[in-house]
């Protein structure tokens, strides 16, 4: 630790760094000494749970202050010393904070919910990694650090997706949700070169502080002039595009939203956590961390694409029947609201919002898991061939499930954002914001606004839609099958605990002693982007009064189509239907033109590797040994050959003048005569 | 008339017959008497030459004389080959070859 550091700040970042440890240490032990036992569970939920209090401790000492940073060199490339570190300011300790609270309910109502599954240990080992990831994700001070642990948020967030990995879908969803977040992870790899090739550095307390490099930077004449010099301003907006592409893959934004969807494979609670905290958080965090890289065009980029996504998923979430899915997709616009706040300038709006939707989208997927599982029981329990998140067979379960009717209503609420819940602070926030921000704007980004509040209606219709089919009514899978036995209700306290404790998270009084102001909210004073809080104009007024009551229309029209009846339903069979329950389309489209392309181009290249590299060293290798045929024969033939030659010369010699000495005296004889008589003849021929 | 000639062509004969005898018989004593053929073919030899010696009877004397070291030679190598047979039970040439190297 840096010896300079005042007593207290030091003992801050310890009591932080254990904070983030914690889990990992649970995946630790529980991944080297429990195996399978069943204790793996509470030892994941109580390093979880110390995780929360000490967070929550490092929170209330840090929050508002200026800050601490401490750092030391980690290593040394050539004259670069890259240093690592804790950076704890207010985004910060506010992410660690929600992290950990939220994951602590989702630990316990894990216990419960994983109870009976055959990979418990493996599931909280997965769990504490997962926690791990995202909690240092939030407190590191540099870019590299940041990016390791974006990539191990992504990797344990595709262990959890393919939990379950005998089924078939669970394994397409993890590979398409990993293969998608890749694409993002080469994005920020991008943003990242390009930073350091520009400033030299990867701290981020240097690049993104108050009066940090990137502050100091300007871009003029199709140059992006830093401190240690320029480069073309085209690589400003290649960093941001990167930035970009890297958010909207982890925070799921149009065009690379679709994997999260998918997602639902994993267990509910995995869900839960996703879409809370942990994962689709990091995305809207790494654009709280880059936030002043940004310049207006870029900004305006972010809102559209925000705007645009929260549209397209309010609108697909209108029609989808899967439960999950319903609210995956309702994640999805509501994460589009959170970059669209960044686009408009509503900096803290957006970080607000991300608290908020944290509580009430873990809340509902918590109630989520709880309708499933026991819808799950009943299809067991009957041996019905049905699918137990198809909101379809569902209804009048609040008379069953009354505990989780409630935490539903309340989370529902809150994620319409109807007053006196946490989500009617922030989404107003937001949509304010956003009002403000278009008067000085022309032209079509006028409608950005009015397309996000079109947005919340939307929501207001989806939300409704599905609490009513999953609530009230009457239970539908028991109408079409009378006899089946029906066993239901909410479950141990450790379903029950985390959902009050959620439910009343969802309300005002944690954000704001004030239900229908939302500038009184604490969490504003601590971002020093926080503007537009003066009530200056009209928007104030307007926007909540208009919200509500619309919503509230909105919400009665629903509950009139879906319980009574007694009104026109929609056509299912329009072209506008058919957009929104095949989700635009846009996955059919990656799968005819991207992913066909893609397997197209990878069959080339398998042709190529397979036909033409491997032909070629094929080629070689039969080169290769038919000169080694050659030099075999010739060692065998010519050089073996010359060796017998003279062995066999020799033998010949040999064998023929042993003849001589065998021992036989006629023979002796025989050739001495033979000697002679040769002697004779050839005296004869010379003379 | 019997010439030189007809003597010295019934010499090759004798001494071609005890080369044969010895080369190819396998019985020492067979080769014994093809030594003594050849020897008597030589012994005749010197009788028919003794004609043109200045000396008269000089072949004659040799070919006595011849014969008697024949006896006692034949008499020796019956010994022997009778001593070769205690020892090995044979007397095919053949068969006794320990002298070799």
């Amino acid at each position: 630790m840096n010896p300079t550091l005042p007593y207290t700040d030091a003992q801050t970042v310890t009591l932080a760094i254990i904070a983030v440890v914690l889990p990992f240490a649970a995946f630790l032990v529980n991944f080297l000494l429990l195996g399978k036992s069943k204790a793996s569970g509470w030892v994941s939920t109580l390093a979880i749970l110390a995780s929360t209090v000490l967070a929550a401790n490092v929170f209330f000492k840090v929050w508002n202050s200026p800050g601490i940073h401490t750092q030391q060199v980690w290593f040394t490339i050539g004259a670069t010393k890259v240093q690592a570190g804790i950076l704890l300011n207010n985004l910060s300790v506010l992410m660690l904070l929600l992290v950990s609270v939220i994951a602590l309910p989702v630990h316990i109502y894990s216990t419960a919910y994983m109870k009976d599954d055959d990979g418990y240990s493996r599931y909280f080992r997965y769990l504490s990694l997962f926690c791990f990831s995202m909690l240092a994700l939030v407190v590191v001070d540099n870019l590299i650090l940041l990016y390791a642990f974006w990539e191990l948020v992504g990797f344990s967030s595709y262990l959890l997706i393919g939990f379950w990995f005998t089924r078939e879908s669970a394994i397409i969803a993890n590979k398409k949700a990993f293969i998608i977040n890749r694409i993002g992870d080469i994005g920020l790899l991008t943003a990242i070169i390009i930073l350091y090739t520009q400033f030299n550095t990867f701290d981020i307390q240097q690049l993104f502080g108050d009066k940090g490099l990137i502050v100091n930077s300007i871009i003029a004449n199709g140059e992006w002039t830093g401190a240690l010099g320029s480069i073309p301003a085209l690589w400003q907006y290649v960093a941001f595009g990167g930035v970009f592409l890297a958010v909207a893959a982890k925070s799921a934004q149009f065009p690379l939203h679709t994997w999260l969807p998918d997602a639902m494979e994993g267990p509910t609670s995995v869900s839960a956590l996703i879409h809370a905290a942990t994962m689709v958080a990091a995305g809207v965090f790494l654009l709280g961390r880059v936030y002043p890289m940004f310049n207006g065009t870029e900004l305006t980029v972010l809102a559209v694409i925000g705007c645009f996504t929260a549209f397209m998923a309010a609108t697909i979430a209108l029609t989808q029947n899967d439960l999950k899915r319903i609210l995956a997709y309702s994640t999805i616009s509501q994460l589009g609201f959170m970059v669209m706040a960044m686009g408009v300038g509503a900096y803290s709006s957006s970080l607000f919002h991300l608290a908020t939707h944290a509580f009430f989208k873990c809340l509902l997927f918590l109630v989520a898991g709880i309708v499933i599982h026991q819808v799950k029981h009943i299809k067991d329990d009957n041996n019905l061939d049905i699918d137990p998140q198809n909101i379809l067979h569902m209804g009048g379960l609040r008379k069953k499930l009354p505990l989780t009717f409630i935490a539903a209503i309340i989370g529902a609420l809150a994620l319409v954002g109807l007053p006196l819940t946490s989500g009617y602070l922030s989404k107003d926030g937001i949509l304010i914001q956003a009002f403000d921000w278009s008067d000085n704007k022309g032209g079509i980004l006028k409608l950005i606004p009015y397309a996000a509040l079109f947005t919340s209606w939307l929501t207001a219709f989806y939300v409704a839609r599905l609490i009513v089919k999953v609530f009230f009514g009457e239970f539908r899978l028991q109408k079409m099958n009378p006899h089946i036995h029906i066993h239901m209700g909410d479950g141990g306290w450790q379903y029950k605990l985390p959902l009050v404790f959620l439910a009343l998270c969802c309300l005002f009084p944690l954000f704001s002693l004030s239900p229908i102001f939302y500038e009184d909210a604490w969490l504003y004073k601590g971002f020093l982007q926080a503007n537009f809080l003066a009530r200056e104009n009209m928007y104030h007024y307007i926007i909540p009064v208009l919200v509500n009551i619309l919503s509230v229309v909105v919400i009665y029209f629903a509950y009139m189509i879906y319980v009574k009846r007694n009104t026109w339903s929609f056509p299912q069979t329009g072209m506008l239907f058919r957009i929104s329950f095949n989700e635009w389309y846009i996955d059919s489209f990656y799968n005819r033109v991207i992913v066909r392309f893609v397997m197209w181009l990878s069959n080339a290249l398998y042709w190529f590797d397979s036909k033409v590299v491997d032909g070629f060293v094929n080629l070689l290798e039969k080169i290769g040994i038919a000169i080694a045929g050659i030099a075999a024969w010739l060692d065998k033939h010519i050089v073996d050959g010359l060796l017998h030659l003279i062995a066999d010369i020799v033998h010949g010699i040999g064998g023929f003048a042993r003849r001589f000495q065998g021992g036989k005296i006629q023979y002796y004889l025989f050739s001495m005569l033979l000697v002679l008589i040769t002697v004779f003849i050839l005296k004869l021929i010379w003379t | 008339m019997i010439t030189l000639n007809d003597f010295m062509i019934v010499s090759v004969v004798l001494f071609c017959i005890g080369l044969f005898i010895i080369v190819s018989k396998k019985n020492a004593i067979q080769i014994l008497i093809g030594i003594e053929l050849m020897l008597n073919a030589a012994i005749l030899n010197l009788v028919a030459f003794g004609k043109y010696d200045r000396a008269n009877n000089g072949g004659q004397m040799f070919a006595l004389f011849a014969i008697v070291l024949a006896a006692a030679t034949t008499a020796v190598a019956l010994a022997i080959i009778l001593n070769v047979y205690r020892q090995y039970r044979t007397i095919n040439p053949d068969k006794v070859n320990q002298l070799k190297d």
